[in-house]
């Protein structure tokens, strides 16, 4: 039975490697998705980080996206 | 009326969607492949080289939704010149290149065993084609062009010139001889597929629409973090 | 909300869209015989110039009862119900080719009646279900 899973009655190859295909391709996708996004993340951080004391606290008083992902960014580590 | 789109508004939930998604899309994933691959029943013609429609025709369908959206969303920021939709038709041009290649690869791995031809210069075929090479100009003016503006204007309108291609790939099969069969299911809903095949096709496509939303949602997060990195100081 | 700016730039975008589906549509019609994978029988029937030596492909569907092996070669009959063609052919046909099923030949013509091919391929239909569904889709005709 699990022979006959494997070899799908001679259409195998073509089954699995066309399933193959797709999700490896589509893992690759997201895995390159997931690291930009972490990279920008951090150099973000980084850089709110180097802000003065004073223009950190502007900065996250006049932009709403800033003060949200700190809240998120500090959660996640 | 554009509040909507607002990068700080949607910033907020873009979080809880991307934690959301995550939390079932394991689940969805094992079902929709245990019907793919054991529980649905082979062709009585095709036999299980059926089982390959079931990642072809959704990343077809998949890669032909994304460039009209694409194209759409290109249409408005062309006219109302809203910035914020170029960074969404940025984030989903990958993904449809990537399923509209998936699509053609799959398709190439079915031909071999049911036609008996990896490839064939049909009408559907050559279309689709053309349709990947739209997805890659709209990408490269994006990364050739410098200019920001510029750039936006131009892959907006190579996005509005494919356009015209996706009628062409949709009625393909009915206006001209071709190898590819006709649409298994017409706009009016009616299929030509069992109930026992259209679930899992269904499924796998639920399945790939978690995954693109999940990828859309990341890159668009990407994409306003590194617009607020670079105006940090005029924020 | 409309202002002029927005006004010119629809404008140039529907006068861009529909030039371009007129451009597209005239040049796919003049190229139509182009984009044909394949001539139905009937196609060949009522062309007036056809070549001989140049390869062109045929499809159609397999004539009921037409298959007839030998050791060298395979012979059948391609019909669109309206005119038929008899091919012949030697080699591997794909698992799919069968009586009643589509099929595309490639090859040449010998005369408008008979073709060489050297190439079958299977042409597959819209239809997908299981195979105790056909074979209960069988009984109920007999």
């Amino acid at each position: 039975m699990i022979q006959n899973f494997i070899s799908m009655n001679g259409y195998g190859f073509f089954v699995w490697l066309s399933f193959a295909i797709t999700f490896l391709a589509c893992g690759m996708l997201y895995y390159k998705t997931y690291k930009t996004l972490k990279k920008y993340e951090k150099d973000f951080a980084k850089e709110l980080d180097q802000l003065s004391e004073a223009e950190r606290k502007l900065v996250l008083e006049k932009s709403k996206v800033a003060s949200q992902f700190l809240a998120s960014y500090n959660k996640s580590i | 009326m554009f509040d909507l789109i607002n990068p700080s508004r949607i910033f907020n939930w873009i979080e809880k969607l991307i934690n959301f998604i995550n939390s079932i899309f394991f689940i969805l994933l094992i079902i929709a492949l245990t019907f793919a691959l054991v529980l649905s029943p082979p062709d009585y013609l095709q036999g299980d080289s059926v089982r390959i429609m079931y990642v072809h025709v959704p990343s077809a369908w998949i890669g032909l939704a994304s460039f009209t959206a694409i194209a759409l969303l290109s249409i408005i920021s062309f006219i109302f010149k809203i910035k914020n939709l170029n960074l969404i038709t940025k984030s989903i041009a990958p993904i449809g290149l990537l399923f509209t290649c998936l699509a053609i690869i799959t398709g190439s791995l079915w031909g071999q065993p049911t036609w008996g031809t990896w490839w064939a210069w049909d009408a559907r075929i050559t279309s689709m084609l053309v349709l990947s090479i739209f997805y890659i100009l709209f990408i490269l003016a994006h990364k050739l062009i410098d200019n920001k503006d510029r750039a936006n204007k131009v892959a907006n309108l190579i996005a509005i010139i494919g356009l015209i291609n996706i009628p062409v790939i949709r009625y393909s099969v009915d206006w001209w001889n071709t190898l590819h069969q006709p649409s298994s299911i017409k706009l009016d809903g009616t299929s030509s597929i069992h109930p026992s095949m259209l679930l899992p096709l269904m499924l796998m496509l639920l399945v790939l629409l978690l995954y693109c939303a999940l990828i859309l949602l990341m890159k668009y997060k990407t994409e306003i973090i590194r617009i607020k990195k670079k105006n940090i100081k005029r924020i | 909300m409309l202002t002029k700016k927005v006004k010119k730039r629809v404008s140039f975008l529907s006068l861009l869209l529909i030039s371009l589906v007129i451009a597209v549509f005239f040049i796919l019609k003049s190229l139509t015989s182009n984009i044909l994978y394949f001539k139905s029988p009937t196609d060949i029937q009522l062309s007036q110039d056809i070549i001989f030596n140049k390869k062109i492909r045929v499809g159609g569907m397999v004539k009921k009862n037409s298959i007839k092996i030998n050791a060298q070669e395979i012979k059948f009959v391609i019909t669109d119900l309206k005119n038929e063609i008899f091919v012949s052919y030697s080699g591997t046909v794909p698992n799919l080719f069968s009586e009643g099923k589509g099929v595309v030949a490639e090859g040449k013509l010998k005369d408008k009646n008979f073709f060489i091919a050297d190439r079958i391929l299977a042409k597959h239909d819209e239809k997908y279900m299981p195979p105790e569904l056909k074979d209960l889709m069988k009984k109920n005709v007999k």
